[in-house]
């Protein structure tokens, strides 16, 4: 008898698990981003097997400021770098920034916003007031606040969790910044589900008020986080762009970022070296725009009425 | 009535919920009132006892249903389970015993089930929150069993079906087998074959009286519909706007009803009882006034065609009209 619940349960999952990836993979613009974003992925995995270990000025292979060959697919940096080199290695750090941040948002934003809108009252009043509070607080301004009290407290060597401590900053803020948009959401669609009878229905068969938040709203939260998670990292990937691109990466590992602020201070725009500015700044743009093509798809797929209504 | 000792007692029930008077108001200093959605109500069930709740739309009988199941605070009166006063229990631990032994069935059973659990897992969550059981070779045998109780054959082929591969009878038993795998003693069914094609009903009905028959569980009965509460209940509680008009047997309800309110929803449904005398009244007029303004005196004054003076001023207590028929009416003596 036990095998029953083993054998049948999954079973009618994976059915319902089939049916929604035949009709999300059916979507134009989720194939176009799934196509781009593994593509990005299996760059980010082996940057060393694709282009060699990461060029510094020491080993650097090339003349300065040199244009796309068929040595250099993407010309060289103003000390000599390969830009291919640097792109690829830049990938690695750019989208681990960005799904690091993405994951703290989504853990924050779901916590934060499922609590807020089931418990009501005080809690709600007092969580809103800080999701607004960072809502609006920008994260440049965030960024130039914690990064000197970290640099202080961790010391600019070493690294946390193999990032060195500025990407470490990088990555909480970005976390910290995003996290509301994500518990705003979250909140308003708790806010409905508690409503529904299936919570009364739980309530009386016995299910404690974290049993209900777990089992019951957060599976019915899962299309709203799926489709907004992808919005995020999107936003995390421009985020990290800017704040690197304002200086506050860090030049021993580059993300996509940290290289359009260096090709900015190199003056790669007016010595016309736009391979340099192009290629970090191509990258990050697809990558955000194919997260946000998956975050659209996703939304449709889950919300199949909202397709009717252009 | 197979054993006198009730399982249920509401004493002077009362579930007013408070106007949020607008911007105005407040300015104003206007007092904001209260829905009086449950008015001070007295019912008792007994063990293994059928009573029907009826009443029109908007009489607080889904109210009263979730206070009985700890939906909703009462905001007076008492709520007497098996003797102990359960008014002011709440939170899900504490409940746990009252929970092992009162469980609801829904007027939707679509709303009451989450999409995204299958049947077994809607039918294990009670077993598995109330801890009822000790391992899942237990859990599978009660999910089987309630799901057999309440007519889902076999019941394995069941296990894997989310509720919108479902059809809404079987939705329904469903619901039921929720209710019934827990083996309560009392179950509050609101309007459970409202929503269901009328070719359903009486298979779910059967299933409803079943429990009582087979495993001695008391019911009530929640519906809008008299003739439907004849069919299943023992006794009929009628409900007007927050009370209790008329209590009795359902048979005496029916033939021998001592309230111009019951004397007139029957007159509306001649399908029941149509020989009997109950005196020739004109058929009801005028809407259900709101829970927010009762009227004064007895709240079926404006709609009565019996009305007179005291009606107007007084509100009339329950006068006991024969053995456990009660009526709360001037005229009913
Ligand atoms: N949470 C609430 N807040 C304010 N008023 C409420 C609330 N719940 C119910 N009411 C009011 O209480 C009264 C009784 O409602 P209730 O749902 O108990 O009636 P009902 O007899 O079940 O009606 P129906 O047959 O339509 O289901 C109604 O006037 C309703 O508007
Ligand atoms: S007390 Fe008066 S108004 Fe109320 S039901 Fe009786 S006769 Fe009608
Ligand atoms: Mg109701």
């Amino acid at each position: 008898m036990t095998e029953n619940i083993v054998q049948y349960s999954p079973r009618g999952r994976a059915r319902a698990i089939k049916g929604f990836l035949r009709q999300f993979l059916s979507h134009g613009g989720a194939q176009v981003g799934l196509v781009c974003l593994v593509f990005f992925l299996i760059v980010a995995t082996m940057p060393n097997m694709l282009v060699g270990p990461l060029q510094t000025a020491i080993n650097a292979t090339g003349d300065f400021l040199v244009p796309p060959s068929g040595q250099h697919l993407l010309g060289t940096d103003e000390v000599g770098r390969d830009v291919l080199n640097l792109v690829v290695h830049g990938a690695r750090i750019s989208l681990t920034i960005a799904l690091l941040a993405t994951v703290i948002s989504l853990v924050v934003g779901t916590t934060v916003g499922m609590t807020s809108g089931y418990f009501g009252g005080w809690v709600d009043t007092w969580l809103m007031r800080i999701t607004d509070f960072f809502f609006v607080m920008p994260s440049f301004v965030l960024a130039l606040v914690i990064t000197p009290v970290v640099l202080e407290v961790m010391g600019r060597g070493g690294d946390i969790l193999g990032f060195r401590p500025s990407l470490f900053v990088i990555i909480v803020v970005i976390g910290m910044t995003s996290w509301s948009f994500v518990a705003r959401i979250v909140r308003s669609q708790t806010l409905s589900l508690k409503e529904r009878t299936f919570i009364d229905r739980a309530r009386v068969v016995g299910s404690s008020n974290f049993g209900i938040m777990v089992r019951h709203i957060l599976p019915n939260l899962v299309p709203q986080i799926a489709a907004n998670g992808a919005l995020v990292v999107a936003g995390a990937i421009y985020i990290e762009t800017s704040l690197s691109f304002l200086g506050l990466g860090d030049p021993l590992q580059p993300s996509w970022g940290t290289l359009l602020s260096l090709a900015q201070r190199a003056g790669a725009a007016s010595a016309g070296a736009w391979w340099y500015l192009g290629a970090p700044g191509v990258c990050a743009l697809t990558v955000s725009l194919s997260f946000v093509l998956i975050g659209n798809a996703l939304d449709d797929t889950f919300n199949p009425r909202r397709r009717a209504i252009p | 009535m197979r054993d006198t000792a009730d399982i249920l007692r509401l004493e002077n029930l009362q579930v007013h919920f408070p106007i949020q008077g607008g911007l105005f108001d407040r300015v104003l200093g206007r007092p904001s009132g209260a829905v009086r959605a449950v008015d001070g109500i007295d019912l008792t069930i007994g063990r293994g006892e059928i009573v029907a709740l009826v009443g029109e739309s908007g009489s607080g009988k889904t109210t009263v249903g979730r206070v009985i199941t700890k939906l909703a605070q009462p905001t007076g009166g008492n709520l007497l389970f098996d003797g102990r006063d359960m008014s002011s229990e709440r939170g899900a631990s504490p409940l746990r015993p009252y929970r092992r032994r009162v469980q609801m069935i829904f007027q939707d059973a679509y709303q009451a089930l989450n999409p995204r659990h299958t049947v077994f897992d809607i039918v294990a969550e009670p077993l598995r929150s109330l801890r009822l059981v000790e391992n899942d070779a237990q859990l599978t045998e009660r999910v089987s069993e309630a799901l057999t109780g309440a007519g889902l054959n076999p019941p394995g082929d069941f296990f894997a079906r989310f509720p919108h591969e479902l059809s809404g009878g079987q939705r329904q038993r469903v619901v039921i087998a929720g209710a019934l795998a827990v083996k309560p003693e009392l179950i509050v069914a609101d309007e459970p074959v409202s929503m269901l094609d009328v070719s359903i009903r009486a298979q779910i009905l059967q299933v409803l009286v079943d429990l009582r028959d087979k495993h001695n569980m008391a019911l009530l009965f929640i519906t809008h519909d008299l003739p439907l509460a004849w069919l299943i209940a023992d006794r009929i509680a009628v409900l007007y706007l927050g009370k209790l008009v008329e209590i009795g047997s359902a048979d005496d309800i029916t033939y021998n009803p001592r309230h111009p309110y019951t004397v007139a929803l029957l007159n509306a449904t001649p399908q029941i009882g149509g020989d009997a005398d109950r005196g020739k009244l004109p058929a009801l007029q005028g809407e259900v006034p709101s829970a927010a303004r009762v009227p004064k005196g007895c709240r079926f004054h404006p709609r009565c065609p019996l009305a007179f003076d005291r009606c107007r001023q007084e509100e009339p207590p329950a006068n006991e009209v024969g053995p456990r028929h009660m009526s709360a009416c001037w005229l009913a003596k």
